[in-house]
């Protein structure tokens, strides 16, 4: 068994191999690269699993630099791979099932290389412990992130949804750098267990620019208010690119961020409450969101940014295993519905639900599996995100405002709602769409089912789950742990919350059940939906951000006339004017 | 007069770089654009193992030129490829004529 | 004395190489340059980098150049004019020079005893081991990157061919 180290230089690089496969397999032999991509893809996830018996509470090395950045180190504890698992697992199903979908598309090897290219830097940014180290991991998802939502680069709504998320993320990316800097600053090392450790000896303020930079970067990675414009929009990306990125492991890089920190940032006055505050609006302008959608994706991209503002929200009152154990029932069930979503879309070649319906009895298998990813996201019991939503709702119960709680949970009945219309719009009633449909091809019902029986499944994994991420919690530094499965699962049936809660799913599931006798309340309404369809106002800002970005750079063209002599004559004479106040004045 | 061995250098490092840049400004051909920008990184080099010298650690600015070296080598290299591409598809070398940018 | 006949020729080869019309002349002055500026190095004390510079730089690049050349063809020899006016383009040039010497060479600290004692191999491979990483990788791009140039042409004619 070789050493953690070498696993986790693995985990990263086969990935980065494979992206460099596939690039020299060339364009003009497919099969060739959609083997190649698979292959690597299963080979970084196997790395990625065979360090979970070996993980480590403290950093390992990974190789030495010399000079000035220090060594490259990496922290494999629970929570790092964990989410390194994660990301290599279903990057493989993902890469999997795009062998089907992607089959005949033009320029597959630029596909491939940055998919994989954007797995292995996934992993690295989880399993890093040198701040800049992660820094330079985040800056390469979000580029990996750009180039597959604009893949298919002559369609001009694809383009502008890829710079808009680029601009979105990299306002945040600027928080992450900047509380980088002010650690190096103050500690001369960007090592975080150093950082986690000591994090009460830098003076307040810092800590706090620090905190709420952090919460930044974070809430625009994760698309969380205000910064939830981008992820609708990335929705232009092929179906598997919108499975692994924007649903099951970039995204959640921002909630990673949250939990990692959370130590050393839960001391700050107010930076839990706004925490709080961001994960509960999210949730809310979200659902409200899903609800009034008409595209498929969008719904699920809304979906995403609702389900995370959950995890956020844990994460602020204190629950970091619920956010993390609702990260991974989420992952799994929201992957799966992307993935079946794609399924439908390839079949049908439209993303606008009003043209679907009845789909179901043509696509039995796909229909299955998405009721399942359905039940899931919905908070229906037995099923995972039954389990892991409760959670949060109870341990957001104490410590926290009643008016966020009572958000949350109002949330969860809108979730409910929005699920069961976009199951039946699709699934269900009579058949608005002309084409005759197959079901899914053999790829995708390989990936599709694992899927399915994780979602059902993973919850049992929960006491199992707390062990292994141990240490990283906060609760195991002096809090209530977690016993086993079993004494989790009972405290979960038996709090009040979760009475509550199924109370209002319920009703939610009603409301739709009933939707013909309260229309007269939708039309009521109408006005909340319009406003939810224009994105409660926030798109016109972004507009007028990516405007002002783009006139700013117009005005200045002028200075480029793209003559190479009058170029550099501009940098001699720059260079002799800047000698020429040293001379004049240092000197 | 005798110079000492750093004066003499030094004014070969300024020497080299101003030409390269001189080199720079005048010329049109996407080929002399490689040998002046050659030009100026023989002065860079000479300058590292120059300032290596002057502070005592040789071996290191030694290390540094030598990564300068493969550096610019490779930047020639890749610029002469390119040169033979643009020759094929355009058939000139004028950077002038070759400038798409709008103005 | 020596020396100074190093450094004056190093600077005629390169304003020859500058100046030359003829592209094939032109990187056999480079050549030279090369040359020169690796038997300074060697005067400067540092011999495993002349010797790298010298087969590198004089060499390769040189092979390089002359292959170029030979496939791009060479230009019409009626030098085109520049678009910067030559007197300015050397007015700028010798003013930054004479700038910087003045700046610098009153200030040149003199030599300081050698702090270190670690052999040029050592250092490379362990003090400065990122920039060997940063070489590799370099060197695999570079080679992606002319692979990438060339072959486009290629199969862009061959799918206009079928």
């Amino acid at each position: 068994m070789p050493s953690v180290s070498t696993l986790a230089i693995l985990s990263i690089g086969l990935p980065w191999l494979g992206a460099v496969a596939v690039w020299l397999a060339r364009d003009r032999r497919p099969a060739l690269q959609h083997a190649l991509a698979v292959i690597f893809a299963l080979a970084g996830g196997a790395a990625a699993v065979a360090m979970i018996p070996v993980r480590a509470e403290a950093n390992v090395l990974g190789f030495p630099l010399g000079g000035a950045f220090g060594p490259v180190t990496f922290l494999p504890d629970g929570l790092a791979v964990f989410l390194a698992v994660v990301a290599t697992v279903i990057g493989s199903l993902a890469v999997i099932f795009s062998v089907d979908y992607m089959r005949g598309e033009r320029q597959l090897g630029r596909y491939y290389a940055y998919v994989l290219f954007f797995i292995g830097a996934m992993v690295g940014l989880v399993l890093s412990s040198n701040l800049l180290l992660v820094f330079v991991f985040w800056e390469i998802t979000a580029l990996c992130s750009y180039a597959l939502i604009s893949f298919y680069n002559d369609d001009p709504k694809a383009v502008a949804a890829g710079i808009k998320a680029l601009i979105m993320t990299q306002v945040g990316g600027v928080g992450l750098l900047a509380g980088a800097l002010f650690l190096y600053a103050y500690q001369g090392s960007y090592d975080i267990p150093t950082f986690l450790a000591t994090a009460g000896q830098l003076p307040a303020n810092v800590l706090s620019l620090m905190a709420f930079g952090f919460l930044v970067a974070a809430a625009a990675k994760s698309a969380q208010f205000p910064f939830q414009t981008w992820l609708p929009d990335a929705m232009e990306a092929p179906t598997p690119v919108s499975a692994l990125i924007h649903a099951a492991t970039m995204v959640n890089a921002g909630v990673y961020l949250l939990a990692r920190f959370y130590p050393a940032f839960e001391a700050v006055p107010g930076w839990r409450l706004a925490v709080i505050v961001v994960g509960a609006v999210t949730a809310l302008m979200a659902a409200v969101m899903a609800l009034v959608a008409n595209d498929l994706k969008r719904v699920l991209a809304h979906s995403t940014v609702s389900q995370l503002g959950y995890m956020v929200y844990a994460i602020g009152a204190g629950g970091v295993f619920a956010s993390q154990f609702h990260l991974l029932s989420h992952a799994v069930f929201k992957a799966l519905l992307f993935l079946s979503a794609g399924a439908v879309i390839h079949a049908v070649h439209t993303r606008d639900m009003r043209e679907m319906g009845g789909l179901g009895r043509q696509m039995p298998v796909v229909r299955t599996v998405m009721i399942i990813g359905a039940l899931g996201l919905a908070g229906i019991p037995i099923v995972n995100g039954f389990w892991s939503k409760e959670l949060v709702l109870e341990v957001g119960h104490e410590g926290v405002p009643a008016w966020a709680w009572a958000v949350m949970l109002f949330g969860a009945g809108l979730t409910a709602l929005y699920t069961l219309r976009f199951v039946t719009m699709v699934f269900f009633g009579g058949a608005r769409g002309k084409a005759h449909v197959h079901d899914a091809g053999l790829a995708m019902k390989v990936a599709l089912v694992p899927l399915a029986l994780g979602t059902l499944t993973t919850w049992l994994l929960a006491g199992d789950f707390a062990h292994f991420l141990g240490r990283a919690l906060p609760e195991a530094h002096g809090g209530h742990g977690v016993e086993s499965t079993g004494a989790l699962l009972t405290q979960i049936a038996t709090a009040p919350a979760t009475a509550v809660a199924l109370v209002v799913v319920a009703l939610g599931l009603c409301c739709w059940w009933q939707r013909e006798k309260l229309a007269g309340a939708a039309r009521g309404l109408g006005g909340v939906a319009t406003m939810a369809t224009n994105n409660f106002g926030f798109e016109a800002i972004n507009r007028g951000v990516v405007n002002l970005t783009q006139g700013a750079a117009e005005s200045l063209r002028s200075t480029q006339p793209g003559i190479l002599n009058w170029n550099v004559m501009a940098i001699l004479v720059g260079l002799v004017v800047v000698l020429a106040i040293l001379a004049l004045g240092g000197a | 007069m005798t110079f000492s061995l750093p004066v003499l250098v030094s004014v070969a490092v300024l020497g080299l770089v101003g030409i390269g840049l001189a080199g720079l400004l005048v010329t049109r051909n996407l080929i002399k654009v490689v040998v002046g920008l050659q030009v100026i990184v023989k002065g860079g080099m000479l300058a590292m193992v120059l300032a290596g010298k002057l502070s005592g650690q040789l071996q290191t600015g030694a290390a540094l030129a030598l990564t300068v070296i493969v550096a610019d080598t490779i930047v020639s290299v890749v610029a002469l490829a390119f040169a033979v591409q643009v020759r094929r598809q355009f058939g000139t070398l004028d950077i002038q004529a070759l400038s798409t940018l709008r103005r | 004395m020596f020396d100074l006949l190093i450094v004056a020729a190093t600077l005629v080869c390169a304003l020859q190489a500058i100046r030359s019309p003829r592209l094939l002349m032109s990187a056999l002055w480079l050549a030279s340059a090369s040359a020169l500026t690796a038997l300074m190095m060697y005067r400067l004390g540092a011999p495993e980098v002349a010797v790298i510079e010298l087969s590198v730089g004089a060499g390769l690049v040189t092979v390089l150049f002359v292959f170029a050349i030979n496939i791009a063809g060479e230009e019409p020899s009626v030098e085109l004019k520049a678009l910067v006016p030559w007197p300015l383009a050397w007015a700028a040039a010798l003013g930054a020079i004479a700038l910087g010497a003045w700046m610098a060479i009153p200030g040149l600290r003199p030599e300081a005893t050698l702090l270190e004692t670690v052999p040029f191999a050592r250092v490379v491979w362990e003090n400065r081991a990122l920039d060997v990483l940063l070489q590799v990788v370099l060197i695999i791009g570079g080679v992606l990157a002319v692979l990438g140039l060339l072959s486009t042409g290629s199969a862009h004619a061959q799918k206009e061919n079928q």
